[in-house]
């Protein structure tokens, strides 16, 4: 049977799958790494983002074995023991978070923006989430909360 | 030795003689974002799957008269080209309004290009730009016109022991002058209701040569021929921007899409060229 090897959140996994599994399958139903969702299957709707090699992709269209020798990272890799990251603190204070559904991808797709722009418009933020569906509708919040976000991080580095 | 196998060839020497062994069981999967939607949606069993990931096709090179695209560039990168940027910025427009940051990641040009899905927007970008590209075998490569590649939906000129290597744009003789519009329901994450790509030289009010394509019109991404012909060579002005609007719209064939009537796609071809190329006419001649 088909295997890879790659790491997740730091640490190293060796999983068999079939040709057509996807990394989302691997994630959820062999590692029990919950926090990406399966909304769409069709990478539409973003809530299966997570982060290959530091690059926010769709793990219900990769292909598991296309992840071989690779790192991923997933919500469950972004807080420290007993501190949050500045993002989730920020979805926290902001409200960005309203049923939850949505909110690991968006947090994974404003990493991957903030890790390239630390000081992103609105606009930029916008379209970094622009894969990510909120069916709340609540894109008013989440935008604040990476705005909030990319400011406590600047502040953090200007200590 | 099981019934099903994934490689990852690590030259295209080796990828060529897996095609060649495998041929139309052979599945090649590069970024995933066309074949793993199949896949999942049940329409594409895998048998075999050739992975293109460890192939090094991911160059963007200049020689001294064309752009060279590996097939498995992703649409991110060639986004961000500087290359592209300055020489086919076009192509960098139209990529950058694929699908959605994590899409455009994946996504690679010659996916885009091998899928042959009507409204693909790289597609339409290098139709204008009169892209060729360069088709390998065991049996040796030949380089095709984008626009003699497409046959159909889904289908293209490519044999199944054939991989496409590169897309090769002539930089010589550059357009000095680009247009791209999307049209779609929202602005992210969208399939296109109709693209329309407007690739020209203008020397004063002379246009040298014109290239218009349109995506999501027909069968296949569309280039509109006749049009371009009649604004090659000639003074732009208003009759003759009337004249290229009018054959660029009755190239769309008379077939209802899903998204939108082949009226409604006419009329926004109509609309947006005259958009693209009223303000390049001569002083004076604008059209009203």
């Amino acid at each position: 049977m088909p295997w890879l090897e790659f790491e997740v959140n730091g640490q190293g996994h060796r999983v068999e799958v079939e040709l057509s599994t996807t990394l989302l399958e691997v994630l959820r139903e062999q590692l029990q790494i919950t926090s990406p969702k399966n909304g769409c299957s069709g990478g539409d709707c973003g809530t299966c983002s997570v982060l290959l090699d530091g690059m926010l992709v769709k793990a219900c269209i990769t292909n598991a074995l296309a992840v071989h020798g690779r790192k991923v990272q997933t919500v469950e890799g972004l807080a420290r023991p007993g501190e949050l990251h500045p993002l989730q603190e920020a979805f926290h204070a902001h409200y960005g978070a309203q049923c939850g559904f949505c909110t690991p991808g968006m947090i994974l797709a404003a990493k991957a923006l903030l890790d390239e722009n630390p000081q992103p418009t609105r606009e930029e933020v916008q379209e970094a989430v622009s894969g990510n569906l909120c069916r709340c509708t609540g894109y008013v919040k989440i935008i604040d909360s990476v705005m909030a976000a990319a400011s406590a991080l600047g502040d953090r580095e200007s200590l | 030795m099981t019934s099903t196998e994934f490689f990852r060839p690590t030259s295209t020497e080796e990828a060529c003689s897996l095609l060649a062994r495998y041929g139309s069981d052979a599945s090649i999967l590069a970024g995933g974002t066309d074949l793993m939607v199949a896949v999942n949606q049940g329409q594409r069993p895998l048998a075999v799957v050739i992975h293109l990931g460890s192939l090094g096709l991911d160059s963007i090179q200049a020689t001294g008269t064309e752009l060279i695209l590996g097939a498995a560039a992703t649409h991110t990168e060639i986004a961000r080209s500087a290359l592209v940027r300055e020489e086919a910025p076009l192509l960098a427009e139209a990529v950058r309004s694929i699908g959605s940051p994590a899409i455009r990641n994946m996504g690679t040009i010659g996916g885009n290009i091998a899928n042959a899905s009507p409204a693909a927007d790289g597609s339409v970008a290098l139709l204008a730009l009169r892209a060729r590209v360069r088709l390998i075998s065991t049996r040796g490569e030949r380089v095709v016109d984008l626009e003699d590649f497409f046959t159909g939906t889904g289908e293209t000129v490519l044999r199944p022991d054939e991989l496409l290597q590169e897309v090769i744009l002539p930089i010589h003789d550059l357009a000095n002058q680009w247009r791209w519009h999307k049209l779609g329901q929202r602005n992210g994450s969208v399939c296109a209701v109709i693209s329309v790509a407007l690739a020209l030289r203008m020397e004063a009010d002379v246009c040298r040569h014109a290239r218009i394509a349109m995506g999501t019109v027909a069968t296949t991404p569309l280039l509109a021929s006749r049009a371009g012909e009649i604004l090659s060579g000639h003074r732009l002005d208003e009759p003759l921007v009337e004249k290229a609007v009018a054959a660029a719209s009755k190239s769309i064939p008379e077939r209802d899409g899903a998204r939108a009537s082949a009226w409604y796609r006419r009329r926004i071809c109509e609309v947006t060229l005259r958009r693209f190329l009223t303000p390049l006419c001569a002083p004076g001649n604008e059209v009203a």
